[in-house]
């Protein structure tokens, strides 16, 4: 990966396609959004848990390092979920029948993502891209929800110039503990 | 005038009040007359094979520290420091050469013995320190690797409380020759829900699968369970269901691990998982070996869920809300890149954004508001269904009856109000 700093039409194009992912997810189109991912895709929400603060990194910012916390899938650990493009299909096909309770009525969601920030480009062109989100969630007869996180993403090039497909997405969730009504969401 | 226990489950639990669910007073109860005398499970020796090696675990809501002592035993501790009450341990797991309270840095030995009061060097007197290391949890006995630990000093050994579960059990764990391992920490969230009703679904309650997971369980999966399944109740509170395949099945139909996407997904794991099942004639024997398991459940909140590979707790927080725990299980034998590809059979399905049982968390939080709207109480829930159609098998120990039976509930509630019963009256 390179470090260099991309270009403002780098990062304007890149900007819009996260801005593209949040109105179709929150337009529950998730048809159109699988549009967007890779098929090679793996989406990821990593467990996050308290491990012991080891009082030999004492004074170094790895010390308290959010990977400490991880249980993702490149670990002897247990994710929440780790997923593959045959996952996701039966998620997507889910959420279009009368009988998928969780999401009958719908929740309300709405996805502020900011923080977008290209890391870098590999030989082949995929972008490390890693942003922030605010969403809320309110489903009829529940309560409101504030999910927050980091997604941290490898974009793609697609077959047509100026497109990306999502091929990797980890999602770092910042809360205490689990108490929403689900993690099934697209994150 | 708080609720009596007789007028919440009747004589043959065939009605259940919807106090049962939502009840403060009934809820205390329930703490002392069940969790206080109960075998609670705590961990899995897998989770702990080296000396001071500790993972936090909940017996009802009462913290606890499951601890390797450098005297090689299990220990279980009261995760409440004897001087002001702080946790000592505030690490989901790890190794610890002690604990140490933060207010005061009195400090405990992973067995629980307070090492050491700092304030002392500048004191007169000494205190006896013997009498002032964490609380232990008085009894803990371990199956099979399996730890258990329970409030009651006197309650019978743990072998005899699970009786002929070891017997269900046992057709899953000696399938694999080493037995089974926990994978890293559990899925831990928070449902708005009674403590009860996770457990009743895997208990027993594998027929709800066709109705609210028929969104993602195909039809031919139900099917397989209407024709071959059996539930199974070994004592009140225990239970098992399975499917009982049919003799010269194909390996691929009975064998564990076949069912998740995970290995559909990964075809390297498959000969693996057909050794496993071609040796279960000779590791489990005839009978066992055909069996495919579904979902387990050992009184009062300790649930296995076979098929997708899952030990299960329900933590009561209250009437209206549980911590339900759930830890992935593999096969100790296997390589680790095939544990990483099985657990996935776990975390697509199951945890709090499985596929399947993001319907399940659904259910119980709208059972939950069933259970506490006015103007109902003279409409207990139905738990009738199947009214003594269970019977003894000549083979498989325990009363069997088909998958739609409620026996495995209504035993259940048999036990759950007899404890409460024996404790309602206590000051």
């Amino acid at each position: 990966m390179s470090t260099t700093l991309a270009s403002p039409e780098r990062q304007y194009e890149i900007e819009q396609w996260y801005y593209r992912e949040a109105r179709m997810l929150d337009g529950r189109q998730y048809q159109s959004w699988l549009a967007l991912c890779h098929p090679e895709i793996r989406y990821v929400i990593p467990g996050r848990g308290n491990p012991q603060v080891p009082n030999r990194e004492r004074g170094k910012e790895d010390m308290i390092s959010i990977e400490r916390e991880l249980e993702g899938v490149d670990s002897d650990g247990l994710p929440i979920r780790d997923e593959t493009m045959a996952y996701l299909m039966l998620r997507v096909e889910r959420s279009f029948k009368a009988n998928a309770w969780s999401e009958n009525p719908p929740a309300r969601t709405r996805r502020i993502v900011g923080n977008i920030e290209i890391l870098g480009e590999d030989d082949a062109g995929a972008l490390s891209v890693w942003s922030a989100f605010h969403l809320h969630y309110a489903r009829p007869g529940s309560a409101s929800f504030l999910y927050a996180g980091q997604r941290r993403d490898v974009l793609a090039p697609g077959e047509q110039a100026g497109a990306y497909l999502l091929k990797n997405r980890e999602v770092i969730l910042d809360m205490a503990e689990v108490a929403y009504p689900t993690l099934g969401l697209f994150l | 005038m708080p609720i009596r226990v007789h007028d919440v489950v009747n004589h043959d639990a065939s009605l259940v009040s919807r106090k049962a669910w939502s009840d403060p007073h009934l809820y205390e109860l329930e703490k002392r007359g069940i969790f206080g005398h109960a075998w609670l499970f705590l961990a899995h020796t897998s989770q702990l094979p080296n000396l001071g090696d500790f993972v936090q675990a909940y017996m009802c809501e009462t913290p606890i520290i499951v601890t390797h002592g450098n005297d090689g035993n299990i220990h279980a501790l009261i995760n409440s420091c004897s001087h002001r009450g702080l946790p000592v341990c505030r690490a989901d797991r790890g190794n610890a050469k002690s604990f140490v309270c933060p207010y005061h840095n009195w400090n405990y030995s992973v067995e629980g013995s307070l090492q050491a009061i700092p304030q002392e060097q500048h004191l007169e007197g000494r205190t006896d320190r013997s009498l002032l290391g964490l609380k232990r949890v008085p009894r803990v006995e371990q199956w099979n690797g399996m730890i258990f630990g329970s409030f009651d000093e006197e309650i019978e050994p743990l072998d005899d409380y699970l009786g002929d579960m070891r017997w269900y059990l046992d057709a899953f764990f000696g399938r694999f020759p080493k037995g089974i391992e926990f994978i890293g920490s559990p899925q831990r969230w928070v449902i708005d829900a009674n403590w009860k009703l996770p457990v009743e679904n895997q208990l027993g309650d594998v027929n709800h699968g066709p109705f609210l997971h028929a969104a993602v369980i195909p039809p031919e999966a139900n099917a397989e369970v209407f024709e071959l399944g059996r539930s199974v109740v070994t004592a009140p509170g225990h239970g098992a269901t399975f499917r009982l395949m049919p003799e010269g099945a194909p390996l691929e139909q009975v064998a564990w691990g076949f069912e998740g996407m995970a290995s559909l997904l990964a075809p390297e794991v498959h000969d693996y998982l057909r050794e496993v099942q071609a040796r279960a004639i000779e590791s489990v024997g005839p009978l066992r070996s055909r069996m495919k398991g579904l979902t387990y459940g050992v009184f009062p909140n300790l649930s296995f869920l076979w098929s997708n590979t899952a030990f299960k707790v329900s933590h009561p927080r209250g009437p209206g809300k549980v911590e339900y725990w759930s830890w992935s299980v593999v096969p100790a034998d296997a390589p680790d890149a095939f544990k990483r590809i099985l657990r996935g059979n776990h975390t697509a399905f199951f945890g709090p954004g499985g596929i399947l049982e993001q319907e399940d968390s659904e259910a119980w939080t709208q059972q939950r508001i069933g259970s506490e709207i006015d103007f109902a109480d003279d409409r207990p829930y139905y738990y009738g269904l199947g009214l003594n159609e269970e019977k003894p098998d000549p083979e498989l120990p325990g009363l069997v009856g088909v998958t739609a039976n409620e026996f495995y509930a209504r035993n259940f509630f048999l036990r759950w109000r007899d404890a409460l019963a024996a404790v309602e009256d206590e000051a």
